[in-house]
């Protein structure tokens, strides 16, 4: 892979570290609720649903921590990369199955965003960004600038991710409105 | 020419996380309003029995034996809760229906109803903890009442009559049912509209 700007993968880094470790607390807070998501899912035995909800969250949160330090990056990465694979394909396998009117249990807006490829999407970029983030950087030498775009490309990326989660979760209500 | 272009630069990203934050108000504020655009109160689908009709007289085996008769003249109101395990919706509105027959036990009994396998049901019941309440599986009730989207919900007055029904997402609109049946209107969304075509805006939102 070619050298990226060393900001880059940094930025990359920090935006899934935000991703997972909100993600993991909202699920934390609305445990009942996920653990029922889970369940919608119908992929596990139902007694598993709660132990799955934890398993789900305390990988999530592990991940968020571990890409945080240069040291554990690339096990944070990883674990990330894991926890995508296996909710992305949980996700796909009730889309082909037609489930798509089910909670995510992405614990978003309210909790209220449904299935969609839109989603499938969303978390291939995740772990594309994932990868970018174990990227070899150019050798350059950092300056107080780099730190702005650092901060402020972290928040924007966030800022994407977070609308675009926003408007998936409108789109069934819009429908429901066009009845 | 470093400074000024640090200086662009760093402007340039105040304003587009300002923008930023704008867009994600604007996706939420329209979904705010997506939901709130439905109408309010119980939506009523025009078909089934009519509101003032008697229900049509079913009597049903419930799951964990016994039995129910639906549409019977009885000491207490019924309101038929029609929901499905698949249901999220219905799940939320679960723990809702349990305080509200806590509540209101003394003039109202809620009984869920379903189709499908009695097995599903029967896990689906004890998980729920609805074992305190009649659960009857018939697909014929739900045509009879013309089930189309669920939750639905169906209030039965004590002479077995249909005092208030719709799709209900919600508390408030599980409680526009009861204020349907108070208020003897046909449905608060009817009311409402009522209301606001007389000129009588007053006293609106109550």
């Amino acid at each position: 892979m070619d050298a990226l700007d060393p900001t880059l993968p940094h930025m990359f880094a920090a935006l899934l570290a935000i991703v997972f470790l909100g993600g993991a607390w909202q699920k934390l807070r609305d445990l009942d609720g996920f653990a029922m998501a889970v369940e919608q899912y119908r992929l596990l035995p139902t007694s598993w649903a709660l132990p799955a909800a934890w398993g789900i969250l305390a990988a999530e949160a592990v991940a968020g921590l571990l890409l945080l330090p240069l040291a554990t990056r690339i096990a944070g990465a990883a674990l990330a990369l894991a926890v995508l694979a296996a909710v992305t394909l949980a996700v796909a396998i009730n889309l082909l199955r037609g489930r798509h009117a089910i909670d995510c249990g992405c614990g978003g807006p309210e909790g209220g965003q449904h299935l969609s490829w839109g989603l499938v999407l969303r978390n291939v970029l995740l772990g594309l960004a994932a990868v970018l983030s174990l990227a070899a950087e150019a050798p350059r030498e950092l300056v107080w600038l780099d730190g702005l775009t650092l901060v402020a490309g972290t928040l924007a990326l966030y800022g994407i991710y977070a609308a675009a989660n926003q408007l998936m979760a409108n789109r069934p209500r819009l429908l429901n409105l066009k009845g | 020419m470093i400074d000024a272009l640090a200086v662009s630069n760093a402007i340039l990203w105040v304003v587009v996380l300002a923008l930023l934050v704008a867009v994600f108000a604007l996706a939420r504020q329209v979904g705010i309003l997506y939901e709130r655009i439905a109408p309010m109160g119980a939506l009523m689908i025009d078909s089934g029995p009519a509101v003032g009709e008697t229900a049509p007289r079913f009597d049903l085996p419930a799951l964990g034996g016994g039995g129910v008769a639906v549409g019977a003249a009885a000491e207490r109101s019924q309101l038929l809760f029609f929901l499905s395990p698949s249901c999220p919706v219905c799940k939320k509105l679960l723990p809702i229906l349990k305080s509200i027959a806590a509540a209101e036990s003394a003039w109202l009994r809620i009984v869920f109803a379903s189709d499908g396998e009695a097995e599903e049901h029967a896990a689906f019941r004890r998980r729920a903890a609805l074992t305190d309440f009649p659960y009857v599986l018939s697909a014929e009730l739900g045509m009879a009442f013309r089930v189309g989207k669920l939750p639905y919900a169906v209030l039965l007055d004590e002479a077995g009559r249909v005092r208030a029904k719709g799709l209900v997402n919600s508390r408030e609109q599980l409680e526009s049912l009861f204020t349907a049946k108070e208020m003897n209107v046909v449905s608060v969304q009817e009311f409402v509209t009522g209301q606001a075509g007389a000129g009588q805006g007053t006293g609106m939102g109550t």
